[in-house]
């Protein structure tokens, strides 16, 4: 018998083995970079930076849950059930407008949407108009090109084999970041008045208020691309929530003299949404109850998922709804609670008043 | 570009590899010959375009002098423009490679304050550089013939050999040049050429990178380390410096032997060498060569008496430090290796003024003992000062026990084990720290084994021929090109 010439045996044999692989990356593709979950099986959501472009390409939906970090632990489930909705979380970790704008106009590509649930940050509307995802890196460009020529390294990654599989397979056995879960990242976090502390030294002294043409102009940039979103799309429910950061964050602001540019950033932002009849607005930042006790936080900004869940709640009851009506008063009410807090309920965790006095 | 990279793999080779045969069949053998040389053009300018130009630079200075070496007759004149060339090449090596070392010396020693730019090393200089004095020294002896500026610089740019050697000399490769189209290539020994390739990419990819992941971590902590935990991190060094170069020698002579050429044999299991003499007549052979032929040799040799031949010794051992790097780490490494070889010198001298013909030790004894010596010594070559390297030292003769090497051990994470690492931790974290314990002994392991197991040639020609033979190289592969989408380089390109 003639025997095979080794070098075909090992052509073969690599054809076979990457084929193989290509096979077992694409059917459990844990990125959904070619398809949704088959069957019943549970979409395992963990990685907001790989998983929202296949995500927003492959699932079937037709309202989205977007924001920052903050907006993750929404259990959007009650959302679906509430609106009678099939949703996604589309997250990008700063929480940019134009990156999320971005990937709203890739959602439309294929998907028609009644309602889009936006956990608006105060500090995305002065980050810059032009989306960060088109550095190819956070997503890398070949998850969010739709060519599969540059798709090695997410189908030739020992990574993606090694571990991320198996970790879909895991997650999904014990239901963790499945359903309105997604993304979820509470577990394990502590949120304590002694955690959220750890990230702000209050300085002794506060800063002169700073000049903030650039924020101006990226504010009035971002802007017009939202209410050009908004505009053509009036079929679209917008509803905006405006998330309660702890007192931390505006005494920093307030010690930095950046508090002026926030007020700026909420006088403008907030009429300019309101003037749309297909948007609804919700502003928690000025619950007292819930921004003055750092039990709430593990940090400046990020709460724990009860104030998550009790934000979705509200919404249903249609509380802390701002409109054209009570605008101003909510903006006011807000400069009042900053007032108190920099000048009071903040010495309730820091002493820096008094060691100043003593000085 | 790096030979363990996706688009290497991918592209690159395919295409230069393909284009060279294709070429070959034209009529006249400058298109193949263009195209050689323009790909390893953008092999060595792939992540810097600007090194393309040093290249360049230093391949028509060493072209003029050989010119004028064919121009010139009278040896007055030959021997200038051979000092021309060697002086060029050396000024370049300087200016890239030891500059900036320079300037700090001087500054620390005079108490200057000179300030100069950070000049980048450009890969590989120290290789083309030596190999082209090596053809200079040979054309003012008249031994090599005059080449064009194409032959010349497909010799000295053929991207297999470029940034980490071999060190090959002109009558090794060009000949092969010239007569590669009456070589008659056959489908064996393009697959063993592959064959070398892959075993290569398995070894820098899956052994090198592992063991670097520890070594990395740890010699930026040194001060953390105990006694054991010390000579575990030294010999890991040790182990994924030799894995990482024996990898890149077999890749190029892979790559080589595709394309239908020969390069020399660098690397011949070195650390089974029982005397630092043996060592080097396995551990970077080419280099070694260079140093005899182009040193050794001219400062007089062993010819001179005894003296003369241990200050012979010092000083080609003092130039391979350097020439390893702009670090006085480096320097140390090149004198204890140096050092010993005197030592030897001398004992054989005493050996036989007494008569005594037999070694001292067994063989396994001397093996162990220049195995320690080298790993003592590769220590020093990885540090990042002389100070690192004393606490190092220091550490390993008295850092006491302070169970360090678990974890030190828990470092070994790579996604082969996460699934386990993850189960064990999940269900029983008690044995969390053996575990890695295990890892760290089999990895150990792995690494002994294959330092003392037959080498790839051997395996290639035993067993790589077999249907499974092919599977494993298949199996090696893929394995490897997963492994991919995080590149790291090879040690020795920046020598």
């Amino acid at each position: 018998m003639k025997q095979i010439c080794p070098l075909k045996k090992l052509i073969l044999f690599t054809a076979l083995e990457m084929l193989f692989l290509f096979g077992v990356v694409w059917i459990f593709d844990p990125f959904y970079q070619y398809h949704a979950p088959f069957g019943d099986g549970k979409a395992v959501l963990y990685d907001r930076d790989n998983q929202v472009v296949g995500t927003i390409r492959n699932f079937s939906y037709d309202s989205v849950l977007m924001g920052s970090s903050v907006a993750e632990n929404f259990d959007h489930s009650y959302l679906e059930n509430r609106y009678g909705s099939r949703m996604i979380k589309i997250i990008k970790s700063n929480g940019s407008l134009a990156d999320l704008l971005y990937y709203l106009d890739m959602a439309r590509e294929n998907h028609i949407l009644n309602n889009v649930f936006w956990c608006l940050d105060l500090f995305a509307l002065e980050s810059s108009p032009i989306p960060t995802i088109l550095d190819g890196i956070s997503p890398p460009a070949y998850l969010r090109t739709k060519s599969l020529l540059d798709d090695i390294p997410y189908i030739y990654n020992k990574e993606i084999i090694f571990e991320k599989i198996p970790m879909q397979f895991a997650y999904a056995q014990i239901d963790k970041n499945t359903g309105g879960n997604a993304y979820n990242w509470a577990e394990g976090k502590e949120f304590s008045a002694a955690k959220a502390k750890q990230v702000y030294q209050k300085p002794k002294t506060a800063e002169t208020p700073k000049d903030f043409t650039e924020e101006k102009n990226n504010l009035a940039e971002n802007l017009a691309l939202l209410t050009k979103e908004i505009a053509t799309h009036p079929e679209t429910a917008y509803r905006f929530i405006i998330p309660p950061y702890s007192l931390l964050w505006w005494d920093y602001a307030y010690v930095n003299g950046i508090l002026d540019k926030n007020f700026y950033l909420l006088e403008e932002t907030l009429p300019t949404l309101l003037a749309y009849d297909n948007v609804e607005l919700y502003y928690f930042q000025s619950d007292k109850d819930i921004v003055c006790d750092l039990d709430n936080y593990m940090d400046m900004i990020h709460y724990s998922p009860q104030i998550s869940q009790y934000m979705l709640e509200q919404l249903n009851g249609d509380n802390y709804r701002v409109t054209k009506e009570n605008c101003e008063e909510k903006i006011a009410e807000m400069k009042a609670l900053a007032k108190e807090i920099t000048e009071n309920d903040i010495y309730k965790y820091y002493n820096t008043r008094i060691a100043v006095q003593i000085e | 570009m790096l030979f363990n990279s996706v688009i290497y793999i991918t592209l690159f080779q395919p295409i230069v590899i393909g284009g060279w045969y294709l070429l070959q069949k034209l009529k006249n053998p400058v298109w193949a010959k263009l195209f050689l040389f323009g790909m390893s053009l953008v092999f060595y300018g792939y992540y810097n375009a600007s090194y393309v130009g040093i290249l360049i630079a230093s391949l028509f200075l060493n072209h003029a002098c050989s010119i004028l070496l064919q121009k010139t007759e009278d040896e007055k004149g030959r021997g200038i423009v051979l000092w021309i060339g060697i002086l060029g090449n050396l000024g370049l090596l300087f200016y890239f490679k030891y500059f900036n070392f320079f300037i700090e010396n001087c500054n620390f020693l005079l108490h200057t304050d000179l300030n100069v730019e950070k000049i980048a090393l450009p890969l590989g200089i120290s290789f083309f550089t030596f190999q082209q004095i090596s053809y200079v020294t040979e054309r003012y002896r008249r031994n090599a013939a005059y080449r064009n500026f194409l032959d010349y610089g497909c010799f000295i740019a053929f991207f297999p050999q470029l940034i980490a050697g071999p060190i090959v000399l002109h009558d090794e490769w060009l000949p092969q040049l010239d007569n590669w189209r009456e070589r008659k290539k056959t489908a064996d020994d393009f697959y063993a050429g592959a064959a070398l390739f892959i075993l290569g990419l398995a070894k820098k990819v899956l052994l090198a990178d592992s063991l670097a992941v520890l070594v990395n971590v740890e010699f930026n902590k040194i001060s953390h380390l105990d006694a054991l935990s010390a000579w575990i991190v030294i010999s890991f060094y040790t182990m994924e410096l030799y894995f990482d170069f024996s990898a890149y020698c077999d890749m190029a002579r892979g790559i080589a032997k595709m394309m239908g050429f020969t390069l020399p044999i660098n690397f011949r299991s070195p650390l089974m060498a029982v005397s630092v003499r043996d060592f080097w007549r396995r551990w970077h052979i080419t280099l070694s060569r260079f140093l005899t032929q182009y040193i050794y040799i001219p400062l007089g040799g062993n010819r001179l008496g005894l003296f003369r031949q241990c200050f012979n010794i010092f000083v080609v051992f003092l130039a391979s430090g350097f020439w390893h790097g702009a670090n006085w780490t480096f320097v140390i490494w090149g004198l204890l290796h140096g050092f010993a070889m005197i030592g030897e010198t001398l004992f054989s001298y005493y050996k036989k003024a007494h008569g005594i013909t037999k070694p001292i030790l067994p063989e396994k004894a001397r093996r162990l003992l220049t195995g320690i010596f080298v790993t003592l010594s590769f220590s020093v070559f990885r540090s990042d000062s002389p100070n690192d390297a004393a606490l190092l030292w220091k550490k390993l003769f008295a850092g006491g026990y302070n169970n360090v090497i678990f974890n030190i051990s828990h470092t070994l994470r790579f996604p082969e084990n996460y699934a386990l690492n993850e189960a064990v931790s999940l269900y029983a974290p008690q044995y969390t720290d053996a575990l890695f314990l295990f890892y760290l002994l089999l990895l150990l392991s792995f690494g002994i084994f294959f330092i003392r197991g037959i080498t790839t040639d051997e395996w290639i020609t035993k067993k790589g021929h077999t249907t499974f033979g092919a599977f494993l190289l298949a199996t090696l592969f893929a394995w490897c090109f997963i492994s991919l989408s995080q590149v790291s380089v090879f040690l020795y390109f920046n020598f």
